[in-house]
């Protein structure tokens, strides 16, 4: 028992630690669901009744950890404005508005040197335009001063003193490491033309641009004088004519990203179109890809089919390289100009097909490529569910005088559906959502003409919906992108429940245990 | 219980003490704001004075070195960690919110847009320095009337041809179609005079700008996102002169970047436009080459897109001021950009370094882009890329004609730009 609070005790210790950096970052949702899941695992582990439940807890933790703030935060950001132009907080977006500065009018810009008295002051010599040269403290208005008089030493060759009495001149090497913390904040002259150090070189009667007013909720342009109002809404701080400042920042927008979704043209034009071929490809790609693993897996499952280790080895090869490089590969081997494929149809047919320009046989590349990159994993699953049908039913059926399709028919498929089945409404989910292939491809491509919005004839959802959030408006859109994740979700998963409940997939399982 | 509770108590309280200790305890509590009012002594320079540069793999090693030789001059120490260049842009949107960004990054000029509209990066003095630049390579990093970068290189693509296929290099549009034409009845084993790989804005851009087409109007104030010019007189003329090339059988419509460069350098096409990173594939392969301006079309020689790349300050940068003066005392120097362009010869931005480059092609690459328009860096640009490849590759591929796809095209554009 006290190896398990030991270890409990350090789980805790590391959750605190956590905790405390998340809530100092203002991390809160993952700070939440964090203290939820420590409670939790000290719950379970110290609970007697929970008992049972103490092997599972770090796989629970895990999942809340891992799973669900993904989801949380996904569904979090459909409801805001997160995207290009609104990726700070309120507070940063004041901040970086407030960095801003402006010359008024009349302000004058001078070269300066720095000088630090014994106890740390530090004083300017500012050279004006004309060269009219002044001693300036910090908050105290400007002394005309000229190198060489009573307590300042004579003029370097910028005409900047090489010494005032009761200071030393700071050299560039000191000046750099306080000209952020120290140097820059402060003010010389007096208010309200005030003069600071703009640059290295430069100090100037610069002003602070954008002032922000916490009662007003707005921020005000000193140098035109407009007003910009905190627009909550929009997530901008807008003038009354319209124009707003940049950066914007994050709000909640409730379900604005979803009626855009709604009443994008998007789902106008070619939706149907694309909808129909996602289909079409998740079912063809799984269909293929099992059709041609099971063949192989039969084949290979005959115990007298010589050298079958080396060429089921070969068979695996696919499945075992990367499926972005078995694409390019494919890519290569397909291309018009150079590619083995397309050059060795033009010498038996004297034509080979527009495989990335033409719609029709753009989708046929991509199911090939999909069939290849696909099959190994069903050769595997059918090869491992075949064995597990028991012989002694065969037998029976030969017995009986059943020919091979009637075996097959009648006893392979349907016990093997019962193991496989599952795995394959898992392919069809996959497919359904399989953006690299689409992409690696050909991007969706070759474009369909006269579309509300750009969309190809080898896009599928979630590549054509894609464009819509990261390829449109001024940039990506998060949250949209997340509202129409959220869509394509209950489209999938109402499609996979369909499945299930049709074939009985649970049932079966169940009255098998 | 009780009992358990006491032990797991205690044990957390024991374990917690030992991870404080382990922990860098800075990061538990806020640094205190350094006030205006009192300024510290600082008898000895206390903070170290170091500096984080995001940079690619090219520019990383120089900036390391001999950034770092002068830097330390300064006491400054420049810590360069090395990314994809395209990397850069996305993860200053992640790290700098969280405060744990760099303080200079590299980037291309046509990030600006999303970098400002975002608050990513600090707006720029260059004072005096400033005449030392490329003024058109200064205005690139420009955005609405503030400067964000220092500009280090600028590319454009350039009119390449084989000289053995094309001994007078086309100087309009119609005398490539004439090319083209001489070429396909000829036995030089070329099968046309230009080729262009679809769906690819970019290289198509000097084609439709010589015939008077845009993607955005320039105004004084820069691109005008209102005003969308794929459906312009010129930019439909421009598709209707690739239509008439696709008509005569002269154009390809599967090519990709690399079947383009391919064909060029196997000798199957006399002309193509590309940028100097080709430039050492095309000297590999032993064609002889000529690198020019484009083609005019109704509205004078093609002008290629400008590109412009430099070094930014990120607005989460803590040492704003500092991470400036690397920029124009450090960066801006004539050593320092002239061993930038030695890592990875580009046209430099400097004009000293530019107006010394001895090397005659990437001269003629300056050239071709002397009159270049800077690629808009204006965020809707994103709404324009995808639309106008699209039109491109339905016009090359003979599936529309020329004024269809780029009506369409720009009805596209306003469509995503409205963002309904």
């Amino acid at each position: 028992m006290a190896l398990r609070l030991t270890a409990l005790a350090i789980v805790d210790s590391f959750a605190v630690l956590l905790l405390s950096l998340l809530i100092r970052d203002r991390l809160w949702l993952l700070a939440a669901i964090l203290l939820l899941t420590t409670l939790m695992v000290n719950a379970i582990n110290l609970s007697d009744r929970l008992y049972p439940l103490r092997w599972m807890s770090p796989a629970i933790a895990v999942i809340m950890l891992l799973v669900l703030y993904p989801i949380l935060f996904t569904v979090y950001s459909a409801f805001t404005n997160y995207s290009d132009g609104h990726l700070l907080t309120k507070a940063q977006s004041i901040n970086r508005i407030e960095q801003d500065t402006y010359l008024p009018k009349g302000g004058v810009t001078y070269s300066w040197a720095a000088y630090r008295a014994d106890d740390g002051e530090i004083i300017l010599w500012l050279i004006g335009g004309e060269g009219q040269g002044y001693l300036a403290r910090p908050n105290e208005p400007l002394q005309s001063a000229t190198p060489g008089a009573s307590g300042v030493g004579g003029a370097d060759e910028n005409g900047f003193p090489v010494s005032i009495e009761g200071y030393t001149r700071l050299a560039l090497v000191d000046i750099l490491p306080i000209l952020d913390s120290t140097l820059a904040p402060l003010e010389f002259g007096e208010p309200p033309l005030t003069i600071k150090i703009s640059t290295i070189r430069e100090a100037a009667q610069r002003q602070q641009r954008y002032v922000y007013d916490s009662e007003q909720d707005a921020i005000a342009d000193q140098s035109t004088g407009i007003t910009y109002f905190a627009d909550e809404d929009q997530g901008y701080f807008t003038s009354e004519t319209g124009d707003s400042l940049n950066p914007g920042y994050q709000v909640v927008v409730g379900f604005r990203n979803f009626q855009r979704l709604l009443n994008s043209p998007a789902l106008r034009g070619p939706f149907l179109l694309v909808f129909g071929w996602t289909i079409a490809f998740a079912f063809l790609s799984v269909v293929s890809t099992f059709a041609l693993g099971l063949f192989l897996a039969l084949i290979y499952n005959n115990a007298f089919f010589p050298g079958k280790k080396f060429v089921r080895a070969l068979l695996i090869l696919p499945y075992a390289i990367p499926g972005i490089i078995g694409i390019l590969i494919w890519r290569g081997m397909l291309n018009q100009h150079f590619g083995v494929i397309a050059a060795s149809m033009l010498d038996w047919f004297g034509w080979s097909p527009g495989w990335f320009t033409d719609p029709t046989w753009a989708k046929v590349g991509i199911l090939l490529v999909n069939l290849w990159l696909g099959f190994p994993y069903m050769m595997l699953v059918c090869g491992g569910a075949l064995q597990a049908i028991p012989n002694d039913i065969y037998e029976a059926a030969e017995v009986d005088g059943a020919g091979v399709f009637q075996r097959f028919w009648n006893i392979t498929m349907p016990l093997l559906l019962v193991s496989v089945g599952p795995l394959l409404i898992a392919s069809f989910t996959f497919n359904f959502n399989n953006f690299s292939v689409i992409y690696a491809y050909n991007e969706g491509l070759p474009p369909i003409p006269n579309t509300a919005t750009p969309a190809g004839y080898t896009d599928i959802l979630i590549s054509y919906t894609f464009r819509l959030a990261f390829q449109a408006g001024r940039g990506a859109d998060y949250g949209y992108a997340n509202a129409i994740t959220i869509a394509i979700f209950v489209i999938v998963a109402s499609i996979t429940l369909f499945q299930y409940r049709f074939m009985g997939m649970w049932e079966e399982v169940s009255k098998n245990v | 219980m009780n009992k358990k509770m006491f032990w797991l108590l205690s044990l957390t309280v024991v374990a917690g003490m030992l991870l404080a200790a382990c922990a860098p305890s800075a990061e538990l509590t806020e640094a205190p704001e350094p006030t205006a009012a009192e300024p510290e002594p600082t008898a000895v320079p206390a903070e170290p004075t170091e500096l984080i540069v995001w940079a690619d793999a090219n520019r990383a090693p120089v900036i390391n070195e001999l950034g770092n030789q002068f830097a330390s001059e300064l006491g400054i120490t420049l810590t360069v960690q090395e990314m994809g260049f395209g990397d850069i842009r996305d993860q200053l949107a992640v790290a700098g919110p969280a405060g744990e960004g760099p303080d200079i990054i590299i980037g291309a000029h046509d990030w600006l847009g999303q970098l400002v509209a975002n608050g990513l990066v600090s707006p720029l003095d260059l004072g005096a320095k400033a005449s030392e630049f490329l003024p058109a390579a200064l205005t690139a990093f420009a955005y609405e009337g503030q400067q964000y970068g220092v500009p280090y290189a600028t590319e454009n693509v350039a009119f390449v041809c084989n000289s053995a296929l094309a001994p007078t290099v086309p100087t309009t549009w119609d005398d490539v179609q004439t090319l083209a034409d001489e070429l396909e009845s000829s036995s030089s084993g070329a099968t046309t005079a230009w080729t262009i790989q679809t769906n690819d804005p970019y290289h198509y851009f000097p084609l439709m700008s010589s015939f008077g087409g845009y993607v955005f109007g320039l105004t004084d104030a820069g691109y005008d996102a209102s005003d969308v010019g794929l459906d312009s007189p010129g930019a439909i003329a421009a598709a209707t002169w690739v239509e008439a090339m696709v008509d005569a059988g002269h154009l390809d419509a599967d090519v990709n970047y690399d079947v383009m460069h391919a064909l060029f350098t196997g000798g199957q096409v006399a002309c193509i436009g590309t940028g100097p990173w080709a430039l050492q594939a095309i000297k590999d392969s032993g064609v002889s080459y000529t690198i020019n301006s484009f083609p005019a079309g109704d509205e004078g020689p093609g002008r290629p897109f400008l590109g412009v790349q430099g070094f930014m300050v990120s607005a989460f940068s803590e040492n704003q001021l500092l991470a400036q003066t690397v920029l124009t005392e450090v960066f801006a120097t004539e050593e320092f950009m002239s061993a930038l362009y030695t890592a990875e010869p580009r046209p430099s931005a400097y004009l000293a370094v530019r107006d010394a480059t001895s090397d005659a092609d990437l001269a003629a690459f300056a050239a071709a882009g002397a009159d270049g328009l800077p690629m808009p860096a204006i965020p809707e640009m994103s709404s324009v890329w995808e639309a106008w490849g699209n039109a491109t590759t339905l016009v090359i591929t003979g599936q529309q004609s020329g004024e269809e796809a780029f009506m369409n095209a720009a009805a596209q554009v306003r469509t995503l730009i409205a963002g309904e």
